[in-house]
C-alpha cells in the first residue's frame, strides 16, 4: 500500500523534475541524478509543507494560510520573488494530470451490503448511510443446512467416516486376519479372540445403548404367593386381581425390601448351619 | 422286537423288570467342578415281584463302581458291560450300515431297561437271599464316582480370570432321550417312576437346582460348602432327573412365587425381561387343561453351552443362556417364549406322565407340542400357527419321501385292514420302513429321525383334535392327568402308579371312554402305520353340465415314505358364489367325482363375492375363463391329513387364490405355485400382496421372495426399475427424499420384518448379464449408509445382518478377467466387489469393538465371505473360518464358521481339513456344536456317495467306522449322527473305497474250510487292515491316531471285554468289574454260589427264565454255558421269541470246565480293590492323582483286544505284553505291508504259547460258526 501510494505521488514529481531539466535544457538524465533531484524536491516540498503547518499550529489554527507558507519559506532561506517569476516564465512545460484510476474500484471492495437511501426528510446533503453491516446484524457464519436429505447425508458419513476411522485404528494396533493369502492393508479384518465366557458378550451387546423406562414394572402380588395347591384357579378372580394389581404396584415400588420378605421361596430362605448330627451322606 | 408285543398285548416296558422300585435316593456329595468329578451314592428301594429274584440289572455308565450293598448289611457282587464300547463286537470286516445296524440294535436291547437289562446286573448273595420276597422291598446302595465324564453331565469352566463363581463355572447334567444312567445308576426307563430324595454338597457359593422340592440347605460342618436337600413326592422316572450347579443369580417369578429362575451372573436383566411371560403360559395350560399344575414347583436354569435350547425335567427345565434377550431385541422373543412354552408343556406330558414303552414317546412329545402349539396360537395368532403346521407338514413329508415313512408307534403292527372294504386288502406294509438305522430303539435312531417324529406326532395330535374336537381332546387329557394326580397320592403298593404312563393303547383307551368313539383305525392307520399320502387334483369345467371334473390321483404310493389313502377327503371350490365344500370318498389311487357349481349369477352384474370367512369381497374377474364360475380350488384344507399335494390349476386361479383367499395356507401354496409362472399378472399379485398391509407378514416376506424369482424368469421384457425397489421407498423411505432410507422405527413389527426381508429379495435379482444390477448393490450400499437407528426403541441388529446377507447374496459367480492361477490380492478384486468387502470388512470389524446382541452381523458377514470365496472373488481360505470356529467364540459365530469350513471342505478340501472338521466333532468341549457340525456335514457332505473324490480314502472309513463302533458309548445321539454321516457318504453297503477283498473272499473260504480253532491264526494276516481274529482290534488303528484324545473318557478304563471268538457280533459280553482298584471279590461267591456265572451266562439265563415255558434252562444248567457266549441266545434275549437256544451243529463245543475257572477268568486280574471298598465305609473323596495312575492303565484297558480278554488265564502282564505287539502290527500293517508274514509268525507264535490254556477256555467260541448266518439272519 505504501509503495504504490508513494509511486503514485512521487509520478508527478518525476514529471515535474524532468520538465524543469528539460527546460533548463537537458535532453538526458541518468537515472540516479533524476532520482536524486526528485527526493531533494520532495524533502523540500515536505519540509515547507511541516514547516509551513506548524506555523499553523503554533498560532492556535488548524488549517494553514498563506502567511504560515511564506514563514515557512523564509525560515528556510528560500527567496519569495523569483517564485512569482518562475511560475510566470514562459516556455513552461505543462505536465498532465494525474488519472485517477483506481480509487473508485477500492470503494466496492469495502461496500458491503446494499447502502440505504435517505428517506424524504434528510437533506441529500448529509452524509450517506454507512453499510448497512454496520447497524444491523450480520450472521457472522453461514447459515445452517436444514435440507433433510443433506443432514441425513452428513450424519451418515460423518457416523462412517468415525466409524472406519475407529476400526482402521484398531486394525493397525492390533492383529488382523487377511482376507486373501498375502498380507492385506486394503481390507484388514481384526483377528477375533476368544473370550470368555463367550455368552456374555454376546447377551449384553454394547453397539448400542438402549434406556428403558419401565416399560413393565413387575407388579408384585403377594396373594398368590405360596406353594401351588393353596392358589387359587386363576380364571375366577382376574378381574379383582387386576385391580390389586393397580393398588398393589404403588406399594411395591415404594417398600421393596418388605415385599421381598413376604416371597416364600426355599431358594430365599437363609442357610441352616450345621446340625450336631452329621446329614448322612 | 416285533414279537414281545404281538405275541402278548400285556407285556409292557414297565412290567418287564422282575421288581418295581419305590423310590431311590441320590446323594451327590462331592461334585468338583474344578476336577469334573463327581462322587455319590445311590439307594434304591425295590421291591421284587417274585421270590426268586437274583439279579438286578441297573443302568449305569461311565460310573466308576465302588459297591452295591444291599439294606446295608451285605455286599453284592457286581458285573458291569456296555456292549456300545465295541457295538459290531469283533466282526471287523463289514464295514457296512447293513451289518452295523443289526448290532447296532441289539447293543442297544442289551442294555435297554424297558427289555429287563442293563449295563450293571447286581447278583444278591446267597447270604442275603432271605431278604428277598415278594413285595418285601430291599435297599439297594450304590457307591459310585466319575470322573470328566464325557457325556451326561457338562461342565462350564470359562478359562479367564477370576475365582470360579466369579467366571461363571457350572455344571448340568443333559442327555438324548433317557440318559441319566451318564451320572448316576438307576432304572433308566421312562416306565419306572418312583419317589426321589436328593442331596447335592456343592461349594458354598454354588447352587444347586434339581428335581422337587427344595427341602433345605445346611452347611457342612466345615462351613465350607452346602448341602441342598430336595425331596420329589411325585412319582418320576429317572430320565426325569436332572441335576443343575453354579453360581446362580435367582429370580422368583414375581405373579408366581412356586417358580423360580436361575441365570448366570450378570444376566439378571435379561432374565427379568425373558421371563416376564412365563406366567401367561401356566396360566393357559392350567385353564385348557381344566389340570392345576402338577408339581408344587418350577425351576427354570438357564446354563450356557447347553446340548439343547430346552430339557425339561420334573418340574426343573434347563434352558440355554442363549435364549436371554432385552427388551431391545425383536426376533428372539418369539424363539424363547416358544421354547418356554414348550418346557411348561412338557412338564404336564412327559414329566408329570411319562410313557409306558418308548415306542409311546410320540404321545408325550406330541401331546406336549400341541399344547404349546395351543399357547403360541394364543400368544401369536392364528396365522402364525397355520403357518407352523403347514412348515411342520412339510417337512415330515420331506423327511417321509426322503427316508421312508415314520410309524409313530412301532411296537404293534395296525390291525389288519377288514375285509368289509371294497378292495381289495392291500398285503399288509413291511413293517420296517427301510431306515438305514433301527427304529427300534430310541437311541439308535437319527437325531433328525426323532425330531421329524415330533414333528409328526405333534401333527397326529392335531388331527385327532380334527376327529374328535378340541374340547373332547383336551378332556382326554385331563382325564389322564386327574388318575395321574390321584395316583400320586397313593403309595407304590396301590398299584396305581402306572397311571402315571401313557401308551398308545391306554391313550385310545381313554378317547374311547371320554368320547365314546373308537379311534382304533385312525391310530392303525396314522400312528402305526407309516408314511403320509400324495394327492394330484386336477379338474376340468364343462361347460354343459355346469359341473367341475375332479380327478385325484395316488400315483407314488409305491414310492418311498408315501402310502395310499383311503376314507373322506375334503375338496373346497371358492365360487363366484361362495365357498362350497365337499367331501369325498377316495378309495382307489384314482378318485372321480362331478361337482355340480351352485353360482347360476350373472357375472356382470357386478356382485361382491362372499368368501369362506363370510366376508364379501369385489374382485377383478376379468382374467377368469367366461363360463366358468370357479375362482379357485382347495384340497384338504385345514391340514387334517398327513398329506402333500399338487394341485392342477390355471395361473389365474393362483392368482386369485393369492389376493383373495383368506386362509394364509393357501396363500403360501399360491405364491410357491405362482413361481412358475412368470408372468405380468403373477408380478402384480405378488406386488399387491407384499404391499397389502391386511396380509399375514410371512406371507409377504415370501412373496417378496417369489417375485425375485418371477422377476429374473422375466428378466428380458422386465421394464422399469428393480422389483420391489418401488415398494420398499414407499414403505420405508423418508418423507422427503425416497431414496433415503428412514431412521430406523421397528415399532410396526410387520414392517420391521418386511424391511429385513425385501433387501435380501432384491439382492437375488439377475439382469440378463446373470448378475446383480448395479442399482440393486447402489440400493443396498446406500441402505448401509444411511441406516440409523438412534432413535429405535429396538436394535437393529437382525436388521443389519440382513442387509450384509443381502450384500453376500448379490455376489455371483466371477467372470474372471485375470488369467488363471494369478493369486487373487485386495488389489486385484472388481470395484463392486471393493464396496462389497468394504462393507463387510467394516461391519465386520466394528463387532470386535462394539458387539451386536448374538454377533448376527459376525454371523452374516461369515456368511457372505465364504460365498464371495465360493464365487472366486476371493481365494478360497479356511484359516480364518478356523479361527473363528474356535472354541470361546460364541456359538453362533462357532457354527457359522463351522458351515463355511464344511462348505470349503466340499470344494476345496483336503484331508488335513476334514480331519480338522473330524476332530472337532469329536473333541469340541460343547456337546451341542459337535452335533451341528455333524449335522451339517449331513446336509452338506464333503463328497458325494460313489464319486470318486479324493476324501473318499480309507482313511475316513476307519476313522468314522471306529467312531460309531466304539468311541461314543456315552453319547448315542452324536453316534447316531455319524451313522448318518456314515451313509451320506458311504450308503448302507460296504464303502467302495475299501479294497474289495478277494482277500475278504480267501477269508470266507478258509472259515468255512477250518473248523478247527486254529484257523483263526492262519486267518490272521489275510486281512489287510483289521485282522479278523483280533476281535477288538478294530479300534486299534484308531488308538494309535487319537489315543491321546481317549484320555478324557470315563473312569471305567480297565474294561473288561469279553467276546466269544466267533465274529457272531451279536453275542456280546463285556464285563466290567470296576477297574482295577476296585476289588471285587467275585471269585469267592461265585465259587460258593453255583448260579454265578459270567456275565453272559447270567443274562442269558435271565432272559430264559423269562420264558419258562420255552426252555428249561435254570441255574443249575449253568454249565453248559462254560462256552462263554451262546450265538443263539441273544435272539431269546431280544425278541422274547421261543427261539430254543439249541447250539448250531457246527458249533464246536469246548470241554466243559468247571464254573469255578471260568469265573475266576472274569475276574481274576481286573477286579482289583478299589479304594475305599475293604474295609473302608466308602468313598472317601478324591486325592490328587487318584486316578491317574489309573488313567494310563485304563487306556490301555480300553483298547484291550476281545480275544486276550477271552482268553482270560493268562497273566496280566501278558495281555498287555501281546497287546503292545498287536498295536505293532497294525501300524506296521499300514505302513509295511510286507512285514506281514513275520507278523504272522510272531502272532503264531504267541498264540501257540498261549494254546493250551486257550483250548480250555474258549474252543468252543472259537470254533468256526456256521451259525454265523443264523444269527445274522435274524431279523427284528
Amino acid at each position: 500500500m505504501d509503495g504504490l501510494s508513494s509511486n503514485l505521488r512521487r509520478r508527478p514529481l518525476q514529471v515535474a523534475v524532468a520538465g524543469l531539466l528539460f527546460e533548463v535544457g537537458f535532453d538526458n538524465a541518468e537515472k540516479m541524478a533524476h532520482e536524486t533531484l526528485i527526493e531533494m524536491t520532495q524533502s523540500i516540498i515536505c519540509q515547507v509543507g511541516l514547516s509551513a503547518r506548524s506555523y499553523c499550529e503554533l498560532s492556535g489554527r488548524t488549517e494553514p494560510v498563506i502567511g504560515d507558507v511564506i514563514i515557512a519559506l523564509v525560515n528556510m532561506g528560500l527567496p519569495l520573488d523569483s517564485i512569482e517569476t518562475h511560475a510566470k516564465r514562459s516556455g513552461r512545460t505543462v505536465l498532465p494530470a494525474p488519472v485517477p484510476s483506481t480509487q473508485p474500484k477500492q470503494l466496492s471492495i469495502l461496500q458491503a451490503g446494499v447502502k440505504q437511501s435517505h428517506p424524504s426528510h434528510i437533506p441529500i446533503h448529509l452524509p450517506q448511510f454507512p453499510d448497512p453491516h454496520a447497524y444491523i446484524r450480520t450472521p457472522t457464519h453461514k447459515q445452517p443446512v436444514t435440507e433433510y436429505e443433506a443432514i441425513r447425508e452428513k450424519s451418515a458419513s460423518q457416523k462412517r467416516d468415525t466409524e472406519r476411522a475407529l476400526t482402521r485404528f484398531v486394525a493397525k494396533t492390533s492383529d488382523t486376519h487377511s482376507l486373501f493369502l498375502t498380507e492385506d492393508t486394503i481390507f484388514p479384518l481384526v483377528a477375533c479372540k476368544p473370550h470368555m465366557p463367550p455368552y456374555l458378550k454376546a447377551l449384553l451387546p454394547s453397539d448400542q445403548v438402549f434406556e428403558f423406562e419401565d416399560e413393565f414394572s413387575i407388579p408384585s402380588c403377594p396373594t398368590r404367593g405360596g406353594p401351588g395347591p393353596s392358589r387359587k384357579a386363576r380364571s375366577d378372580a382376574e378381574g379383582e386381581d387386576d385391580e390389586n394389581l393397580e393398588e398393589l404396584k404403588e406399594n411395591t415400588e415404594e417398600g421393596k425390601g418388605g415385599e421381598t420378605d413376604s416371597i416364600d421361596n426355599p431358594y430365599l430362605r437363609p442357610v441352616k448351619q450345621p446340625r450336631k448330627k452329621k446329614p448322612k451322606t | 422286537m416285533q414279537g414281545p408285543y404281538r405275541m402278548k398285548k400285556e407285556k409292557t416296558a414297565d412290567k418287564s423288570r422282575p421288581f418295581k422300585l419305590a423310590h431311590q435316593i441320590v446323594s451327590l456329595t462331592g461334585i468338583n467342578i474344578q476336577r469334573q468329578s463327581i462322587i455319590g451314592f445311590v439307594e434304591l428301594t425295590i421291591v421284587p415281584l417274585r421270590d426268586t429274584l437274583r439279579n438286578i440289572k441297573l443302568n449305569a455308565k461311565q460310573c466308576r463302581i465302588y459297591r452295591v450293598i444291599i439294606n446295608d448289611a451285605f455286599e453284592a457282587p457286581f458285573q458291569y458291560f456296555d456292549p456300545f464300547l465295541d457295538i459290531c463286537q469283533g466282526d471287523t470286516k463289514q464295514r457296512s450300515l447293513d451289518a452295523f445296524s443289526t448290532a447296532h440294535l441289539a447293543a442297544a436291547l442289551q442294555t435297554d431297561p424297558d427289555n429287563n437289562a442293563g449295563e450293571l446286573v447286581i447278583s444278591i448273595p446267597p447270604e442275603a437271599s432271605h431278604l428277598v420276597g415278594e413285595g418285601r422291598a430291599l435297599r439297594l446302595g450304590i457307591e459310585f464316582s466319575s470322573e470328566q465324564p464325557q457325556g451326561g453331565v457338562h461342565f462350564v469352566i470359562p478359562n479367564c480370570e477370576g475365582t470360579l463363581s466369579e467366571r461363571g463355572a457350572h455344571m448340568f447334567t443333559y442327555g438324548h432321550e433317557n440318559s441319566s444312567r451318564l451320572w448316576f445308576p438307576c432304572v433308566d426307563s421312562f416306565a419306572e417312576p418312583c419317589t426321589w430324595r436328593l442331596e447335592f454338597t456343592v461349594d458354598e457359593n454354588m447352587t444347586a437346582v434339581s428335581c422337587g422340592d427344595l427341602i433345605e440347605v445346611g452347611y457342612t460342618p466345615d462351613m465350607r460348602r452346602k448341602t441342598y436337600h430336595y425331596l420329589l413326592n411325585t412319582p418320576t422316572s429317572a430320565p426325569n432327573i436332572a441335576l443343575a450347579v453354579g453360581p446362580f443369580e435367582i429370580f422368583v417369578d414375581p405373579y408366581m412365587h412356586e417358580v423360580t429362575l436361575f441365570c448366570l451372573p450378570q444376566l439378571m436383566p435379561l432374565l427379568k425381561v425373558s421371563a416376564r411371560y412365563m406366567h401367561e403360559a401356566f396360566e393357559f395350560y392350567e385353564e385348557t387343561l381344566a389340570n392345576r399344575y402338577p408339581y408344587s414347583c418350577y425351576k427354570q436354569v438357564f446354563v450356557d453351552e447347553a446340548d439343547q435350547d430346552i430339557s425339561a425335567y420334573a418340574t426343573m427345565s434347563i434352558v440355554s443362556t442363549n435364549l436371554l434377550h432385552s427388551m431391545a431385541i425383536i426376533d428372539q422373543t418369539y424363539v424363547t417364549r416358544k421354547a418356554m412354552a414348550q418346557a411348561i408343556a412338557e412338564q404336564f406330558f412327559g414329566c408329570f406322565i411319562s410313557m409306558q414303552n418308548w415306542s409311546d414317546t410320540w404321545l408325550p412329545k406330541g401331546i406336549s407340542t400341541y399344547l404349546s402349539s395351543l399357547y403360541a396360537k394364543k400368544c401369536f395368532g392364528n396365522n402364525e400357527y397355520r403357518e407352523w403346521i403347514q412348515t411342520e407338514l412339510q417337512e415330515v413329508v420331506r423327511y417321509e419321501e426322503q427316508f421312508g415313512g415314520i410309524v409313530l408307534d412301532p411296537s404293534q403292527a395296525p390291525a389288519p385292514v377288514p375285509s368289509s372294504t371294497a378292495s381289495p386288502a392291500a398285503p399288509p406294509r413291511p413293517p420296517d420302513p427301510g431306515f438305514y438305522f433301527p427304529v427300534r430303539n430310541l437311541h439308535t435312531m437319527s437325531p433328525k429321525y426323532l425330531e421329524v417324529l415330533r414333528k409328526k406326532a405333534h401333527l397326529v395330535m392335531r388331527m385327532l383334535e380334527h376327529r374328535i374336537g378340541q374340547e373332547l381332546l383336551l378332556q382326554v387329557f385331563n382325564k389322564q392327568l386327574s388318575l395321574a394326580s390321584n395316583a400320586v397320592q397313593e403309595k407304590i403298593g396301590s398299584g396305581l402308579w402306572s397311571h402315571m404312563l401313557i401308551s398308545t393303547n391306554v391313550f385310545a383307551k381313554a378317547i374311547f371312554t371320554v368320547t365314546g368313539k373308537d379311534m382304533a383305525v385312525f391310530i392303525d392307520q396314522w400312528v402305526r402305520t407309516g408314511g403320509h399320502a400324495k394327492f394330484h387334483l386336477s379338474f376340468v369345467f364343462n361347460r354343459k353340465r355346469y359341473t367341475v371334473e375332479l380327478e385325484i390321483r395316488q400315483d407314488a404310493t409305491q414310492q418311498r415314505g408315501i402310502r395310499k389313502y383311503v376314507g373322506p377327503l375334503l375338496v373346497t371350490i371358492q365360487e363366484l358364489d361362495g365357498t362350497f365344500s365337499h367331501t369325498l370318498q377316495v378309495e382307489g389311487t384314482v378318485a372321480k367325482a362331478d361337482i355340480t357349481c351352485h353360482s347360476k349369477s350373472r357375472r356382470n352384474k357386478k356382485k361382491k363375492i362372499p368368501l369362506c370367512t363370510g366376508e364379501e369381497v369385489d374382485m377383478d374377474l376379468s382374467a377368469m375363463d367366461a363360463d366358468s364360475p370357479v375362482l379357485w380350488l382347495r384340497l384338504d384344507p385345514d391340514m387334517t391329513l398327513l398329506r402333500s399335494t399338487f394341485i392342477e390349476q390355471p395361473d389365474y386361479q393362483w392368482q386369485y387364490q393369492l389376493r383373495h383367499e383368506r386362509d394364509v395356507t393357501a396363500q403360501m401354496e399360491a405364491i410357491s405355485a405362482l413361481e412358475r409362472y412368470p408372468t405380468p399378472a403373477s408380478r402384480l399379485a405378488l406386488t399387491d400382496t407384499i404391499e397389502n398391509e391386511q396380509a399375514y407378514y410371512k406371507v409377504r416376506c415370501r412373496a417378496a421372495h417369489c417375485l425375485t424369482k418371477v422377476a429374473n424368469a422375466m428378466v428380458a421384457n422386465w421394464a422399469g426399475p428393480p422389483a420391489m425397489l418401488a415398494i420398499f421407498r414407499k414403505l420405508f423411505g423418508s418423507f422427503s427424499c425416497p431414496h433415503i432410507v428412514r431412521q430406523n422405527n421397528f415399532t410396526n413389527l410387520q414392517h420391521y420384518f418386511l424391511q429385513k426381508t425385501i433387501p435380501v429379495a432384491m439382492a437375488g435379482l439377475r439382469n440378463t448379464h446373470g448378475i446383480c444390477p448395479p442399482e440393486v448393490i447402489r440400493f443396498l450400499l446406500d441402505l448401509f449408509k444411511y441406516n440409523d437407528n438412534s432413535k429405535n426403541r429396538y436394535s437393529d441388529n437382525y436388521y443389519r445382518a440382513s442387509l450384509v446377507e443381502a450384500l453376500g447374496a448379490t455376489v455371483t459367480p466371477v467372470i474372471s478377467v485375470v488369467q488363471q492361477g494369478t493369486a487373487i490380492t485386495a488389489e486385484s478384486v472388481s470395484s463392486d466387489t471393493k464396496l462389497v468387502l468394504e462393507e463387510i470388512t467394516r461391519c465386520l470389524n466394528l463387532e470386535k469393538l462394539l458387539p451386536c446382541y448374538k454377533f448376527t452381523v459376525s454371523v452374516a458377514c461369515l456368511k457372505a465371505i465364504r460365498k464371495l470365496q465360493k464365487f472366486g472373488h476371493l481365494p478360497s481360505n479356511p484359516s480364518l473360518f478356523r479361527s473363528y470356529a474356535e472354541y470361546g467364540q460364541f456359538i453362533d459365530v462357532r457354527l457359522a464358521a463351522l458351515e463355511a469350513l464344511v462348505d470349503f471342505t466340499k470344494v476345496d478340501g483336503r484331508w488335513p481339513d476334514m480331519e480338522f472338521l473330524l476332530d472337532l466333532a469329536e473333541n469340541d468341549p460343547e456337546p451341542s456344536v459337535r452335533h451341528q457340525l455333524i449335522r451339517m456335514l449331513v446336509e452338506n457332505p464333503p463328497f458325494e456317495r460313489s464319486h470318486k473324490h479324493r476324501l473318499d480314502k480309507e482313511e475316513l472309513v476307519e476313522r468314522l467306522w471306529n467312531l460309531i463302533n466304539c468311541m461314543l458309548s456315552h453319547d448315542s445321539r452324536l453316534r447316531c449322527n455319524f451313522v448318518d454321516l456314515y451313509y451320506v457318504l458311504y450308503g448302507t453297503r460296504r464303502p467302495l473305497c475299501l479294497p474289495i477283498p478277494e482277500l475278504a473272499a480267501i477269508l470266507n473260504i478258509k472259515h468255512e474250510r477250518h473248523a478247527s480253532p486254529m484257523q483263526d491264526k492262519e486267518v490272521k494276516p489275510v486281512l489287510p487292515l483289521i485282522p479278523f481274529v483280533s476281535a477288538s482290534s478294530d479300534t486299534e488303528p484308531a488308538h494309535v491316531t487319537s489315543g491321546a484324545k481317549r484320555k478324557v473318557g470315563s473312569p471305567l478304563r480297565e474294561t473288561e471285554v469279553l467276546t466269544d471268538d466267533n465274529h457272531l457280533g451279536l453275542v456280546t459280553v463285556e464285563i466290567v468289574a470296576g477297574d482295577e482298584g476296585s476289588k471285587i471279590n467275585v471269585k469267592e461267591p461265585s465259587l460258593n454260589g453255583g448260579n454265578l456265572a459270567p456275565a453272559s451266562k447270567v443274562r442269558v439265563l435271565e432272559s430264559l427264565k423269562e420264558e419258562p415255558g420255552n426252555l428249561s434252562v435254570t441255574a443249575a444248567a449253568t454249565p453248559i454255558t462254560a462256552n462263554p457266549v451262546l450265538p443263539t441266545v441273544v435272539p431269546v434275549t431280544l425278541a422274547g421269541n421261543p427261539v430254543p437256544p439249541i447250539l448250531p451243529p457246527g458249533m464246536n463245543l469246548g470241554p466243559p470246565h468247571p464254573e469255578g475257572q471260568v469265573k475266576s477268568e472274569y475276574f481274576s486280574d481286573n477286579s482289583q480293590s478299589l479304594p475305599g471298598i475293604l474295609g473302608m465305609p466308602g468313598p472317601v473323596g478324591f486325592e490328587p492323582g487318584m486316578f491317574r495312575a489309573k488313567e494310563s492303565d485304563g487306556e490301555s484297558g480300553h483298547s484291550k483286544h476281545h480275544r486276550t480278554d477271552s482268553m482270560s488265564k493268562l497273566k496280566k502282564k501278558k495281555k498287555d505284553k501281546k497287546k503292545h505287539k498287536h498295536k505293532h502290527k497294525h501300524r506296521r500293517d499300514h505302513k509295511h505291508g510286507k512285514e506281514k508274514d513275520k507278523d504272522k509268525d510272531k502272532d503264531k507264535r504267541d498264540l501257540s504259547k498261549l494254546k493250551i490254556k486257550e483250548e480250555t477256555l474258549s474252543s468252543g467260541s472259537s470254533s468256526p460258526s456256521p451259525s454265523a448266518s443264523v444269527s445274522h439272519e435274524f431279523s427284528f
